[in-house]
């Protein structure tokens, strides 16, 4: 296959609490079934990851809870200040180096430009007391905008195509339903036309049926947007429904990565067959 | 002790043996200036200084006061301004206590002082060069309403990131139609630095944007000294659909003076009960009074 260049380029990604000791890698990763070292109490929520995204692409990351997928979207995000690894993106504006090296103040800039992230939990990724349409036009007014006509037109466009009623643009998003919010979400984080959008257990916590149309929502958005994105989720279906290529993870490591048809048909890894089998029943 | 009483008590002999000239000591002063030409250097930004305990309770002015004693000189003519005036309690005791260290004339005429302390108001008629302003301000930090945190305003100051300030207006907006913040309103200083202009009106702001004099924001509680020098740009926040707009007093004038282009306060008429106007500036409202005494 002939791929462009990628549009996200993460090698090394490492994030662990703690000092680590020369014998914290005998002891921990998917082959031993930890992420805590038991001699210094170390623990390894990522351990040298790399993962590549190509414009348009939608990568998921698979595994169970704690094996270290939102250490490494929120990495990518600058939520967490990464211990070691290299990134670099591709687009309008970025400085071909490593991104994890930049100023604090660049890397908001960097953030703000060309990334969207939506949050498992709404009040992450929204001000609960500020306006929908407010919250959309944060994301405008930190890139510049200065008209308020413009701002509301805009956030009503991005509304709409969230299935958000336009005409509750002026409440806050304390009053509205868990999917609802998400939907808030998803237009402020493509508000700024990201070149890389963040999805973080979008619909875990939701009602089965709420899930389902945010999840139709997602799809139809990469129909029309192809935003290159990342979809972090222990839900296999999930990741089958949103995803052309995954990795799965676990304690901190990537244990197998492909297309996620293969994975979900085939499945190599140990791990991987018990989760596709649990799944499955 | 309240200032009024501490100025009585001093008498001309025990102020000059215990006090040296303008009560703080030369050492003190010093910091003070130098603060103030950092402030200057570097418009619009808070630069935090050693504020001394002063007479005054904090709050009071301490801020200000300290500026006006470091920088005043045996010529100087001092005004001092309350509210726009110059005979409230609160101005008539800083202006004896400044009189008492430092034996300077005094003026209620704005073209006649040299240096000029005030609290909330500038003065309607023009200043000019040679002239400083001193505001006296409470809260020095304008993003205090928006966000608690002072390590977060530091960083929203040092990115020039006041993204939150302006949701502050677009929700304003949204919610009634229009920015209504009265005083304290945000101003950008040199398009880098976000500044509280202290509780003056909005009619006032626009006298902060190319002006010919000095004018020196001094906090005591906070000890945070700011500074717009002359010839700087003070730009009201606004948007390009809502903009900045000052205080309307269209069809109102001054029932004293009949001034229809000031900042007016109003009043219910005791005897009749309606509402009336008279200019907030008392000095400014007797110089037009004394002015048309002499035309007619
Ligand atoms: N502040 C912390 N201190 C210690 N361990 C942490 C901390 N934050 C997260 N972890 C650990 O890091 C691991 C990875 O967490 P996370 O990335 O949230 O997992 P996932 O998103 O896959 O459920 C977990 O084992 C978690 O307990
Ligand atoms: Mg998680
Ligand atoms: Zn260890």
């Amino acid at each position: 296959m002939n791929l462009p260049h990628p549009i996200l380029e993460a090698r090394g990604l490492t994030k662990r609490y703690g000092d680590g000791c020369p014998t914290c890698f005998d002891h921990t990763g998917a082959a031993h079934g930890r992420n805590r070292c038991p001699d210094c109490g170390t623990v390894w929520a990522c351990r040298d990851v790399d993962l590549t995204i190509h414009p348009q692409e939608v990568l998921g990351v698979v595994g169970e809870s704690g094996s270290g997928k939102s250490t490494v979207l929120k990495m990518l995000h600058y939520d967490l200040e990464a211990d070691g690894g290299d990134m670099r993106v591709r687009a309008e504006g970025v400085e071909d180096s490593n991104l994890f090296d930049l100023t604090s103040f660049r890397k908001r800039q960097l953030r703000n430009a060309v990334m969207g992230i939506v949050y498992q939990h709404p009040h992450l990724g929204l001000r609960m007391n500020v306006s929908s349409g407010g919250n959309i036009a944060e994301r405008l007014l930190m890139a510049g905008w200065r008209n308020v006509g413009d701002m509301r037109n805009r956030a009503s466009e991005l509304l709409e195509r969230t299935e958000v009623p336009v005409e509750r643009m002026d409440e806050a998003p304390r009053n509205f339903s868990g999917g609802m919010q998400q939907r808030v979400q998803i237009a402020k984080a493509l508000s700024n036309r990201p070149a890389l959008l963040l999805l973080d257990e979008v619909t875990t916590g939701l009602d089965v049926s709420v899930q389902a149309r945010v999840l139709d929502l997602i799809r139809r958005l990469q129909e029309e947007l192809h935003v290159a994105t990342l979809v972090v989720s222990h839900d296999l279906g999930v990741i089958r429904m949103l995803t052309t290529r995954c990795m799965v993870m676990k304690n901190g490591q990537v244990v197998e990565s492909g297309l996620t048809d293969q994975i979900l048909e085939d499945p190599q890894h140990a791990y991987t067959q018990l989760l596709v089998s649990s799944a499955l029943v | 002790m309240k200032l009024a009483e501490w100025t009585e008590r001093q008498t001309g002999e025990t102020r000059r043996a215990v006090y040296s000239f303008a009560f703080i000591d030369e050492g003190a002063k010093r910091e003070i200036r130098r603060k103030t030409l950092k402030a200057v250097a570097i418009p619009g930004y808070q630069v935090p200084f050693g504020s001394r305990e002063m007479p005054v309770a904090r709050g009071w002015g301490t801020g200000g006061i300290q500026l006006t004693l470091s920088l005043i000189g045996p010529d100087d003519i001092l005004k001092i301004i309350d509210q726009g005036s110059d005979d409230s309690v609160n101005a008539v005791n800083i202006r004896k206590f400044v009189r008492s260290v430092t034996d300077v004339e005094t003026t209620t005429e704005t073209a006649a002082a040299t240096l000029i302390q005030t609290r909330h108001r500038i003065p309607e008629e023009p200043m000019r060069d040679g002239q400083i302003l001193v505001f006296q301000v409470p809260i020095p930090e304008p993003l205090r309403d928006v966000e608690p945190s002072e390590a977060e305003t530091r960083r929203m100051h040092a990115e020039a990131d006041y993204s939150r300030m302006w949701l502050h207006l677009y929700e304003d907006i949204v919610k009634y139609k229009e920015i209504t913040i009265g005083s304290r309103y945000p101003l950008m200083v040199n398009d880098r630095h976000l500044m509280d202009p202290s509780p003056i009106p909005r009619w006032d702001c626009p006298k902060l944007h190319q002006s010919e004099t000095l004018y020196l924001f001094g906090a005591g509680r906070e000890k945070r000294i700011y500074a717009i020098p002359p010839w700087t740009e003070v730009e009201p926040l606004g948007f390009e659909d809502h903009p900045f707009r000052v205080e309307n007093f269209e069809g109102k004038t001054c029932r004293f003076c009949g001034a229809d282009n000031a900042f007016l306060d109003e009043m219910k008429d005791e005897e009749t009960g309606e509402t009336v106007y008279s200019c907030s500036d008392t000095a400014y409202c007797l110089k037009v009074l004394n002015e048309k005494g002499a035309d007619s």
